[in-house]
């Protein structure tokens, strides 16, 4: 019976850690650096673009959603463009790749 | 008259909000019929501003300096001269240019000058009516400037020309400089998005952003001149200054006990306890990026997640070849404790001399070949043997101390404790105090009956 519990127990412990650490994977950020192959944005007004991103280590092609005014306000007057290399951070919500951290590479 | 009080004040504050009930800029119908045809067209109602504007740090990127040591008192520094190891290059050895091809057969322009407000036909410290008519005023003024055209490329003759937005379009949408059009090049100097000074104005990172405060609110322009701090890295200036207690006055705080610190410790001291940006970068080693180019090796950080250093600076400036920063003692009377954002840069110096030598970027961005930017740079500045001295360059560290002058906080400003505990932000003993004077204060018998009345308020 002592057994049986340990083993229900541990097996709960096991299933606690995995939901736990998945939780963190969901939470965690992913960084990658890519060159600009397409920009959609809706508008002037545009609260959100889609951008593709073409990594430059492995050459997969990543759409990543922007959300924050600073970046959207770079695409909508162009001072981001297609080809620009970007370090880009994101986060996975709901299936889509959504920007925290949005910079060219490259400086005056 | 409570209602109506609380109306009138609703309505004071919406008149006060910036941009609540922007005026139009007059003038609109004529430019909408015209066109807009360049600093012409602003000069019908702004006679002088053109000419006006070729005097300024804007256009020069040089000033006189009389702050910093083993400068020529009659020679002008700044970004167009001045060699260190922030960004090594500067106007003239890495001047706007197509760099020679990389190994993938592709090439670009770059050069320190791209943010000059010129079309690079009339560059940095030009002169004369093409200079005046060469101003980008819209690139500063409008807040429909389209960056697309603001690109160098090559004219008929071969020559470099930077591209201007001289749309109808973007001419209809001037007035003061917003934090956009100062950011555009402010942010990215030294060779990246925040590396150089490390601080972004956005209300989550600046209390006076949060209040809706633009860049010029504070740095208030005469005649386009703009005042400045005194970073000890920052020399070129137009004359005028800036300091918190223009607005704040020298006694902000409700607290006596805070206000007795004006006269020793600087505003930014509690109320910028973070910094950010690079923290160091090797220019004797360059790194090959995904778009086939190299760049400077640069450790960089975020705005916010770097601490200061703390020194006593009397606004004088020690200036050597393996040291930039501030001067003052406890002791001289002129002195404040500042915070200073730290960075260390290594490049080449010269053999011979022991001077910092700079660099253009062409060469080392093509093919990563650094002892070529050096070369090159010293044949520019007319050195003897440039071959020669790039051989035998030896490299070393420079450290900077950089003003701490934004990323304003209230909320999180140090307290008594950040300073006066025992383990506090504060070095005592670095700052010029004895031992028995550092046991004194870091004594809770300092700030303990104030801390404790605070937190009885808070709770």
């Amino acid at each position: 019976m002592k057994k049986a519990l340990a083993v229900v127990v541990a097996v709960v412990q096991l299933a606690m850690c995995l939901v736990a650490l998945s939780g963190v994977a969901r939470a965690d950020e992913t960084k990658m650096v890519g060159v600009i192959t397409k920009i959609d944005l809706a508008g002037k007004d545009a609260k959100t673009a889609t951008v593709v991103l073409k990594d430059v280590k492995t050459e997969e092609l990543v759409e990543i959603v922007v959300e924050d005014d600073l970046t959207l306000d770079k695409f909508k007057d162009h001072r981001i463009v297609d080809g620009d290399e970007i370090r880009c951070k994101y986060e996975v919500k709901d299936g889509k790749k959504l920007s925290t951290y949005f910079r060219k590479t490259a400086g005056c | 008259m409570r209602r109506s009080a609380a109306v009138a004040s609703a309505l004071v504050a919406l008149l006060q909000a910036p941009g609540a009930f922007a005026a139009e800029h007059p003038g609109r119908s004529q430019i909408e019929k015209d066109g807009y045809k360049g600093p012409s067209t602003c000069e019908e109602c702004h006679p002088g501003k053109a000419k006006e504007f070729l005097g300024t740090v804007h256009w020069k990127h040089a000033s006189k300096v009389d702050n910093v040591d083993n400068l020529d008192p009659k020679q002008e520094y700044g970004m167009k001269n001045r060699i260190y190891t922030m960004c090594n290059g500067n106007d003239i050895v890495n001047n706007l240019k197509e760099i020679p091809k990389n190994a993938d057969g592709k090439s670009k322009f770059t050069g320190c000058n791209t943010c000059h407000p010129g079309n690079h036909l009339n560059d940095v410290g030009s002169t004369g009516p093409e200079a005046e008519a060469a101003v980008d005023c819209l690139v500063c003024h409008s807040t429909e400037y389209d960056f697309r055209q603001r690109k160098p490329y090559k004219d008929e003759q071969g020559r470099v020309v930077m591209g201007q937005d001289r749309s109808t379009k973007a001419a209809l949408a001037i007035g003061k400089p917003t934090v956009k059009n100062c950011m555009t090049c402010h942010e990215t100097a030294g060779g990246g998005v925040l590396v150089k000074r490390g601080f972004s104005f956005t209300k989550d990172t600046d209390a006076h952003a949060a209040k809706g405060m633009v860049c010029v609110d504070c740095h208030q322009a005469k005649d386009h001149r703009i005042p400045t701090g005194f970073d000890p890295n920052n020399w070129a200036n137009d004359d005028l200054r800036v300091s918190c207690d223009g607005c704040h006055g020298e006694k902000p705080h409700k607290s006596a006990d805070y206000n007795r610190h004006t006269a020793k410790i600087a505003c930014q001291t509690c109320h910028i306890p973070r910094t950010g940006g690079a923290v160091a970068k090797d220019f004797t080693v360059w790194e090959k990026g995904g778009d086939g180019f190299y760049e400077p090796t640069t450790l960089k950080k975020d705005a916010n997640e770097t601490v200061p250093v703390y020194a006593w600076y009397n606004h004088t400036v020690r200036n050597e070849p393996h040291f930039i920063g501030p001067k003052g003692s406890r002791k001289d009377g002129k002195s404040k404790i500042y915070p200073f954002k730290i960075y260390m840069g290594k490049a080449f110096y010269d053999a011979k001399s022991g001077k910092l030598l700079s660099m253009d970027f062409a060469p080392p961005m093509a093919n990563g070949d650094t002892r070529a930017g050096v070369e090159s740079a010293a044949r520019t500045l007319g050195m003897k043997d440039p071959a020669a001295v790039a051989k035998a360059a030896v490299p070393g560290w420079q450290t900077i101390y950089f003003g701490s002058n934004h990323l304003v906080t209230k909320s999180k400003a140090l307290n008594c404790v950040n300073c006066h505990g025992v383990n506090g932000v504060l070095d005592f003993r670095d700052l010029g105090y004895s031992a028995a004077e550092v046991k004194k204060l870091t004594n809770p018998e300092l700030y303990f009956k104030q801390l404790i009345e605070k937190q009885k308020e808070e709770w």
